[in-house]
């Protein structure tokens, strides 16, 4: 082959490449680069991040859904409910839908993919949001249903937003990685580098602008917003702070999630009231605010604006280490070891500037006259403390954490954080464990205002934890799109939302 | 005789492999309990109980390392917590794209490498050579994440010409064939350079030069040759380490290969995976230092096995 052959051919070569690159998307398909790789597509894991942004309300649909505004259920697969008694539900689903496989929709459905969720056959995270509670599901007719529980259920509605309905061919007894649902669109392909969903045309709703979206994958932040800006992705939900540096396609959202310091109030000095307070009088809130951007809020309860049981009213903690280190002092007096080494406990990778809070906080607890040392921690290690039981060999220590409700309740809060038997807590009070039992059966605004008045008591008036932060996320939105992020993204992105600019 | 030696050397292989795969089932074991990564944060712990008796972590660790040697006797590897597939397919479908990666890279590290080092060694003190000693110690000391990350500002978001990251085209190869060359081009530059001076002194390129033989010829056919034993040394050790993955090239050019999946498998306490992974790539490894060891025969006769 001579000089020139070879040439030839380099040079075609490079040129398909090019054309290969450059022919990456039609009109109406897009690509979406997520942070990471979703391990499996298994439709009762969408409570997970990168499975529910692929799969929530495109392949599979819940039977409601939450308004991001309100945090109220919204009609989905079911299009109205009613309370029979305390323990009973009685839903209507929807006429005329099929699934992707060509199977009906019905009442059977219902009971099959609730009966898989909780089986104990498959690894299902969705169910995690039930607690402990069983359900019996019984069709009445082909669109309706019951569902009863062993004890009060006052927000199924809200719960039934992470039933994902599936076929009823799919196996019962394992989870699967090709999931077939009734969403307005289905899985074509599902490799290790790349998602492919694609219009379903028997869809029972509006057809949705796009026909095609491929999910890519990149972990590193600056990967990601460089493939938006080139024009080789559309979207991605989710880029560091210092990455959103353009005001026409980055968008700063409230993203439900929480930051706070939790305290393990079984040990002295933590176990004193007057301590809690200055832990949180310490901090210099303001100071600390510009490690996650101007957009981020302060926290004074462990639910965002939205959500049912959020007190607007409740004032965070403002910084006065004057009155901490008086508070300090009047325990000391008083006999409380106040002295005693504090352990810190961090995690590493948790949020962005997680490590330099944690060393921040430090510092501003030890000029108040705490003996507070940090200990970072890997994922696996730090959730020996977080959840119960905790290690017998701790001492007093505060914990880093970060908490994400988006499912419309203080519901999904209150209990495991405030309660002697919640799976975070470390505080042990019956009056409170009364106050949440109250509000997790009551309905309306009757329940808002329960919740309220748990989270304004376990504020001001025990400081059990140390609320920081209601994180904001940033998501770059290429120039083709018309969509905006909101408290859900997160949690879902529904392609059927996306429109295309002309 | 050859023959016989790689039986030997296959056979010390599977016996490393059994130990290495029994060292890594405890040690990965060590690291706790992974129910509480695979369940969401609130999960009671019924669900966690439940999660492990599912995935049979609930039994005592020698009736798991039992378990898992009965499996290994029918090629079962385990499933992926993860994934819900095959731990061994998982791995098998992620370590060819490494492997093409790493042998195209090497290749061209290697053949580059010697021919820039080898000319270096001809003349050295000369501008050449000074450049080429610049360029190689700037390739072999330069973090690969930082030279990834600004090849993809300028060539990709600054010039357009190629793309941030991902597979498919050609142009898709370009940088992170280049990012992972440019270490081992850099310390096999080195190496032929140093090496290569050292046989250009010798007294049998002397007899060359006094017999009138042309420079080309002694110094890529005789001085070369003897210098490549220990250029092959030091490309082999690193060959293994991109067989073993380019962990930081895979992660910023999402290359799915067996590095990423191998870090992201031990974060998640995915032990089947681990275990495939690192089979798969200790066999390769094994594979590639018997190479190796043949390839010192074929260059130095005197090399007898």
């Amino acid at each position: 082959m001579g000089n020139k052959s070879v040439r030839v051919i380099a040079g075609a070569m490079v040129v398909a490449g090019w054309a290969g690159y450059a022919a990456a998307q039609s009109a109406s398909e897009i690509k979406i680069v997520l942070p990471e790789q979703p391990a499996n597509l298994e439709p009762c894991g969408t409570i997970i991040t990168n499975v529910g942004q692929i799969l929530s309300r495109n392949v599979v649909e819940p039977l409601t859904i939450i308004d991001p505004k309100s945090g109220q259920p919204t009609p989905g697969l079911a299009t109205e409910w009613k309370q029979t008694d305390p323990n009973t539900w009685q839903l209507k689903l929807r006429e005329g839908v099929k699934f992707q496989d060509g199977a009906s929709f019905n009442a059977d459905a219902v009971k099959f993919s609730i009966e898989r969720m909780t089986g104990g056959k498959l690894t299902c995270s969705n169910i995690a949001k039930f607690g402990d509670a069983k359900l019996t599901v019984t069709p009445i007719d082909d669109l309706t249903v019951e569902i009863k529980s062993d004890t009060p259920q006052p927000i199924l509605p809200t719960l039934l937003s992470v039933v994902m309905i599936v076929s009823p061919n799919t196996p019962a007894d394992k989870a699967v990685n090709d999931p077939v649902g009734t969403g307005p669109f289905k899985l074509s392909s599902f490799t290790p580098q790349t998602v492919v969903l694609e219009a379903f045309d028997g869809y029972w709703g509006e057809k949705p602008h796009i026909t095609k979206a491929s999910y890519v994958w990149r972990p590193e932040s600056s990967i990601r917003a460089a493939m938006v800006e080139t024009g080789e992705a559309d979207l991605t939900p989710s880029i560091a702070i210092q990455d959103a540096t353009n005001p026409k396609t980055d968008f700063a959202y409230l993203n439900s999630e929480t930051t706070a310091i939790r305290i393990d109030a079984g040990f002295a000095p933590l176990d004193d009231v007057r301590i809690r307070k200055a832990l949180n009088l310490a901090i210099d809130w303001d100071g600390l605010a510009q490690l996650f951007g101007e957009d981020v809020q302060r926290a004074s309860q462990m639910v965002v604006t939205g959500i049912n049981g959020h007190d607007d009213k409740l004032a965070p903690w403002t910084f006065d280490a004057e009155k901490a280190r008086a508070l300090i002092a009047e325990a000391k007096a008083a006999g409380v070891p106040v002295d005693t080494e504090i352990e810190l406990i961090g995690r590493n990778g948790i949020y962005p500037n997680g490590t330099e809070a944690m060393e921040a906080m430090m510092a501003m607890w030890q000029d108040v006259g705490l003996n507070v040392k940090l200990t970072m921690l890997d994922v696996n290690d730090w959730l020996r403390y977080l959840q119960k039981p905790f290690p017998e060999s701790r001492g007093p220590n505060l914990l880093q954490m970060m908490h994400d409700n988006n499912k419309g309740d203080a519901a999904f809060t209150v209990p495991i954080f405030y309660t002697s038997g919640g799976s975070y807590s470390t505080f042990n009070d019956a009056g409170l464990d009364k106050e949440v039992a109250d509000a997790m059966a009551a309905t309306g605004e009757d329940r808002t205002a329960r919740f309220k008045a748990i989270f304004a008591k376990v504020h001001d008036d025990l400081a059990v934890d140390i609320p920081m932060f209601h994180m904001i996320g940033y998501t770059r939105v290429g120039s083709r799109l018309e969509w905006k992020p909101d408290i859900t993204t997160n949690s879902e992105i529904p392609l059927a939302n996306i429109a295309l600019k002309d | 005789m050859m023959l016989g030696y790689i039986g030997r050397r296959a056979y010390h292989s599977v016996i490393s492999v059994i130990g290495l795969l029994t060292l890594v089932f405890f040690l990965t074991r060590l690291t706790g309990d992974p129910s509480a990564l695979y369940l969401p944060l609130d999960s009671s712990l019924e669900a966690r109980q439940a999660f492990a008796r599912l995935n049979g972590l609930d039994q005592p660790i020698y009736v798991q390392f039992f378990q898992y040697l009965q499996n290994l006797m029918s090629l079962d590897f385990g499933q992926s917590l993860r994934q819900n597939r095959s731990a061994i397919e998982v791995a098998l479908e992620a370590f060819p794209a490494t492997l093409k990666l790493a042998l195209v890279a090497m290749t061209l590290a290697t053949v580059l490498a010697i021919v820039v080092g080898a000319l270096a060694a001809a003349r050295p003190g000369s501008l050449f050579d000074r450049v080429a000693g610049l360029v190689s110690l700037a390739g072999a000391s330069t973090p690969d994440f930082w030279i990834a990350i600004v090849g993809i500002l300028v060539f990709a978001v600054g010039l357009g010409m190629l793309p941030t990251s991902g597979t498919g085209t050609a142009l898709h190869w370009i940088m992170p064939i280049v990012v992972l060359m440019l270490r081992p081009f850099g310390l096999l530059v080195q190496v032929v350079r140093g090496t290569m001076i050292s046989a250009l002194a010798s007294p049998f390129i002397k007899t060359a030069h006094a017999k009138g033989m042309k420079r080309r010829k002694i110094i890529f056919g005789h001085a070369l040759r003897n210098s490549l034993l220990p250029v092959i040394t030091v490309a082999g050790d690193l060959a293994t380490g991109l067989i073993n993955g380019a962990v930081v090239v895979e992660t910023i050019f999402g290359w799915p290969g067996i590095g990423k999946l191998m870090i992201d498998s031990i974060i998640q306490r995915d032990f089947a995976v681990v275990q495939s992974t690192i089979l798969v790539t200790a066999i390769a490894i094994f594979i590639v230092n018997i190479a190796i060891d043949l390839l010192y025969a074929v260059l130095d006769p005197r090399i007898r096995y």
